[in-house]
């Protein structure tokens, strides 16, 4: 390989390893705002839960809903605390991923463009995914 | 009334477990993370503490660890209830003293019958 092949070869080299950087910080401000959304729809479907309870304790306690149709109505809603876990799953699995392509983005900064400053170095995760679920069904419970 | 302490650093879990826990007519008191746990556990007694495993400053795992060091938490079950589901954390928790090890989601009604298994 001729030097003007080699230079090629590398300003090449150089221009893919900025587009994937540039993809993987895409990919991380996509899932902030991911997790923005999941944060505003998690806010409305809790305070839309816990308003519904406020509101059927009110009835009850003015004498305007029975025991038992309370206790029903509050079963029904009690049935939905599985799926509004869903928010807390998610947050931890989309901080984990956004920190694993921080640290390739940094790193790809760090290894094709020599770019030394560590001061804003995102450090890869030291523990597996935490959450390894993949549907909402009930997690295993093991007494010791 | 049994009093529960129940630690999570995420608001929403924590409004989930109260919810849940108040609904069944415990007493509940919520801490943000194992250190804020930790010193609320140190002013009053609990009957129970469940408490997630992720979390800044002090982790389940640590504050189980710091419970069991303290006499009056000898004794008192501790559950730990997180997303976490790997066997080696697992027996992690078994072996920092934990009561018992349940991953998210929970199911309200399978919560309940945990509690009353190991509340006495």
């Amino acid at each position: 390989m001729n030097n003007a092949t080699a230079s090629c070869a590398s300003a090449l080299a150089l221009a893919a390893a900025a587009d994937l950087q540039d993809n993987l910080l895409t990919a991380t401000n996509d899932l902030e705002r991911l997790q923005t959304l999941l944060d505003t729809s998690h806010e409305a479907l809790q305070g839309g839960f816990f308003g519904a309870l406020q509101l059927l304790q009110d009835l009850h306690d003015a004498g305007r809903l029975d025991a038992e149709p309370l206790g029903e109505a509050r079963a029904h809603l009690a049935s939905a605390v599985k799926a509004l876990q869903f928010q807390d799953m998610a947050t931890q699995l989309i901080a984990h991923t956004s920190r694993r392509l921080h640290n390739c983005a940094d790193q790809m900064a760090r290894d094709a463009f020599a770019d030394d400053d560590m001061a804003m170095f995102e450090e890869a995760p030291l523990r597996p995914n935490p959450v390894t679920q993949s549907e909402m069904d009930t997690g295993f419970i093991e007494l010791f | 009334m049994h009093s529960i302490l129940a630690v999570d650093d995420s608001a929403s879990m924590r409004q989930m477990v109260s919810f849940t826990l108040k609904n069944a007519g415990y007493d509940v008191v919520e801490a943000v993370d194992g250190e804020d746990a930790f010193d609320k556990a140190r002013a009053r007694d609990f009957d129970l503490v469940l408490t997630d495993q992720n979390m800044p400053r002090l982790d389940g795992l640590g504050l189980t660890r710091k419970l069991r060091e303290t006499p009056r938490f000898k004794n008192t079950p501790i559950l730990i209830l997180t997303t976490e589901s790997s066997d080696q954390m697992k027996q992690a928790g078994r072996a920092a003293g934990a009561t018992g090890w349940l991953v998210k989601p929970f199911d309200p009604a399978k919560l309940i019958e945990v509690i009353k298994k190991v509340v006495r």
